[in-house]
């Protein structure tokens, strides 16, 4: 009886051109909804999905100017800093689950968010954006997460070693400080308040093709490279020293990726805010559809990210129109549930 | 290949946990390495497959320092089964044993038919091919450590190093392992390096045992050489016995723990006059009840003989299937004179021995009390060709005791 190892290469294949196919079509879809104008202009209320796809693929002479104004100034835009940072927190968050062997881990699992937060909270109160330039929250939020980061991985550092057991209750002390000083802050700001709280819940809302332009090359190299550890995630996922024994360099293998996982969620925040849930459950959602083998799981994870934060997005900002509600919300509300739903149904109900 | 391990010193903080530690082991040889815990046996483990780097020493893979050579270097040339494995997520046991070939690839290689192959060779061997498709979670216990093996196995490794690889199997679970290991160190000549807690395991499958007590090896050469009496005794402070095994002639040691009592006896010295086996229960009775026990004179091959120097007390012995000389009798009275009670127990009663009969009747003219055990009429056991009723009467008149069975002997002894 020979092993037929192809057939599971042609099913990761499958899995992953559906993906795209369906990454594809919500991004199609997801530009339609929404409201356009004022009621009563005569402008419809949705775009009809033959304008999308004339304008997206060159015959916008067909249609008003105001969809196209709509479709690529404002939404195209949105959907795919959605894609992107959806992309970003599932990639990372199965870095996360892998490398500290733990189902609740997230890409914020050693402090990344409360870094950015703190970095946010300071240039919000000191209005940086008006002063500096509209790039001065995203930047600050981006160095803060960054050097929460290092800051964890240094303390955590014994011997030339950084233990994960120690590098997670590391971040989680260093993270429990920064909420700390973002709770000060918070409660030291007035009228910037409400702004300072909207952005700790996330949200899209920031996107233009200038945050694309810079997202999307730093996200999609962080993830690209990630990739390519899928090998060095599957043998630590079985352990530090079982992964040592199969060849693994854990030491420059966990600086690796801690490096670039914080590249992209430290993008993701600077222009999103703190999405929750999305890098916890789509890697867990993944697992129980594709398994736990990293060669699937992460790109999986990539697309599935991307699509589920278009679609709780694309929720967000209709349901209560003309006013958005947080997208960590929807993530929460619609997540969780699904993901209990697929718990109970997977036959080992294991993670 | 040859494993060398020089002068090795591993220590944690100020602890040393391995000292001076050197040996070497050749291809298709199985190393068993025991001690006690904490002796270092898996430290060392750790040191010779890199995990840890000792602080002084070296080890040599055909002469190349293993601190010289990169992770996946090593992990081509060593495999690494331990204990038990937990595998918290579902992976099926095709790719846990494809992971085995991680360090034959670079970092954007796909697997090639060629790493298939060899995948498929180490499940064939370790007869797991049927579970290809199944998870980890859903095997047994024994299927996983085969699993493990055959990831070890796909990394096409010279060096095999086991922590214990049996140590949570039932017992033909660990055959299973032990003799698939076995085999492979044999048919491939790969270098098995395996830890034991079991010293009767490590006695029938290794070639070479060591025997390490607080990170120094305290012995080591052959099996024979290395499980005697004095070495365990030494370092796990338990008394045994060493037997052969009864089929592969290796060294089996059974621990008797109740013989450590009679280190610090201050009891009565009993002399026991039996054959047979007929003796044996009585002596690890008084034993055990804290007495000083002596025999005699028993010939070399009977079992009582043997059963009386594994308990490590004072006989005589005779030349087998002839009578007790003069000299062995002298020596036998000598031993009853120190004795309090002398014991004679039901065994068949030829010419070879019926001077042990007229030694007990010694026994009764310096006063010491005989206790006869007759479960059954002597006459049954009479092989002299005189009558050997006539002698135990004599022994009676001058005063010993006949009881019905080993209790009565002991309750008479006690009183």
């Amino acid at each position: 009886m020979a092993i037929d190892f192809k057939k599971e290469y042609l099913r990761w294949n499958l899995i992953l051109l559906g993906l795209l196919i369906a990454l594809f079509f919500t991004i199609i879809i997801a530009i339609t909804i929404g409201s356009v104008g004022p009621i009563g202009s005569g402008v419809p209320e949705r775009i009809p999905i033959q304008a999308v796809w004339d304008i997206l693929f060159g015959k916008s002479s067909l249609w008003p100017d105001t969809y196209k104004t709509i479709i690529v100034d404002i939404r195209l835009p949105r959907i795919l800093l959605a894609a992107l940072v959806g992309c970003a927190l599932a990639v990372s968050g199965a870095v996360m689950q892998g490398v500290f062997k733990n189902p609740m881990a997230d890409p914020f699992i050693i402090g990344i968010s409360s870094g950015a937060a703190v970095g946010a909270s300071i240039s919000i109160l000191l209005g940086l954006s008006i002063s500096i330039g509209i790039y001065s929250t995203p930047f600050l939020a981006f160095v803060g997460a960054t050097l929460t980061i290092f800051g964890v991985y240094f303390i955590a550092r014994s011997g030339g070693q950084v233990k994960v057991e120690t590098l997670l209750l590391t971040g989680i002390a260093v993270g429990t400080f920064l909420v700390a000083i973002t709770s000060f802050l918070m409660y030291m700001a007035n009228e910037q308040f409400r702004f300072l709280f909207f952005w700790l819940l996330g949200g899209l809302y920031k996107a233009s093709w200038g945050t694309i332009a810079i997202a999307f090359p730093l996200i999609l190299l962080g993830t690209i490279i990630i990739l390519f550890f899928a090998r060095d995630l599957n043998a630590m996922i079985l352990g530090e020293e079982p992964a040592m024994h199969l060849g693994i360099d854990i030491e420059s293998v966990k600086k690796i990726l801690l490096v670039f996982s914080s590249l992209v969620v430290g993008t993701a925040v600077a222009f999103s805010g703190i999405i929750g849930f999305v890098g916890l459950i789509t890697p867990h959602i993944m697992r129980i559809l594709v398994g736990p083998n990293h060669r699937i799981l992460l790109p999986a994870s990539a697309l599935a990210g991307g699509i589920f934060l278009i679609w709780s997005d694309t929720i967000a900002r209709t349901i209560l129109s003309p006013t958005e509600i947080p997208v960590g919300i929807i993530t929460a509300f619609c997540g969780a549930p699904f993901f209990v739903y697929l718990l109970q149904k997977s036959k080992k109900g294991r993670l | 290949m040859l494993l060398k391990i020089l002068d090795l010193e591993f220590s944690y903080q100020s602890s040393k946990i391995l000292n001076n530690v050197t040996f070497e082991v050749k291809s298709g040889e199985f190393l068993g390495v025991m001690g006690p815990n904490g002796s270092g046996k898996t430290t060392l483990l750790r040191c010779m497959s890199n995990v840890l780097s000792p602080q002084v020493g070296t080890v040599l893979i055909d002469s190349r320092d293993i601190q010289k050579l990169n992770r996946k270097e090593i992990a081509r040339k060593i495999g690494v089964v331990p204990q038990t494995s937990n595998i918290d997520f579902a992976f099926t046991v095709a790719e846990l044993v494809l992971m085995g070939r991680t360090p034959h690839l670079g970092r954007f290689d796909s697997y090639s038919t060629h790493d298939f192959e060899v995948v498929e060779n180490a499940m064939k061997l370790t007869n797991i091919l049927h579970l290809s498709e199944r998870t980890f979670d859903e095997i047994s216990g024994g299927e996983k450590q085969r699993v493990i093996i055959a990831r070890a196995l796909a990394q096409e490794p010279r060096i095999l190093l086991l922590d214990e690889p049996t140590v949570h199997l039932d017992i033909s679970c660990q055959f299973e392992i032990l003799n698939l290991v076995k085999d492979l160190c044999e048919q491939e000549k790969i270098v098995v390096i395996s830890v034991f807690h079991d010293l009767n395991l490590a006695g029938q499958y290794s070639d070479k045992l060591i025997l390490l007590n607080r990170g120094k090896i305290v012995s080591m050469g052959l099996p024979d050489d290395v499980l005697t009496s004095e070495n365990i005794q030494s370092i796990y402070q338990i008394e045994t016995i060493i037997k052969k095994h009864p089929v592969t002639n290796v060294p089996y040691v059974i621990p008797c723990s109740f013989a450590k009592k009679d280190k610090k006896m201050k009891g009565p010295t009993v002399h026991v006059i039996c054959g047979g086996g007929s003796g044996t229960p009585l002596m690890k009775l008084l034993l055990g009840n804290g007495f000083k026990v002596t025999s005699g004179v028993l010939n070399v091959i009977d079992s009582d003989f043997e059963s009386a120097r594994d308990l490590k007390i004072p006989v005589v012995g005779e030349i087998p299937f002839s009578q007790i000389a003069n000299e062995s009798h002298r020596a036998n009275i000598e031993l009853i004179k120190k004795a309090e009670f002398v014991v004679i127990t039901d065994f068949p009663i030829g010419p070879g021995n019926l001077r042990n009969i007229e030694a007990a009747e010694r026994a009764l003219d310096f006063k010491i009390p005989v206790i006869i055990i007759e479960s059954a009429p002597v006459s049954q056991r009479d092989f002299t060709q005189e009558n050997l009723e006539k002698y135990f009467d004599r022994l009676k008149e001058k005063g010993a005791i006949s009881v019905e069975n080993l209790e009565g002997a002991l309750k008479k002894v006690f009183t």
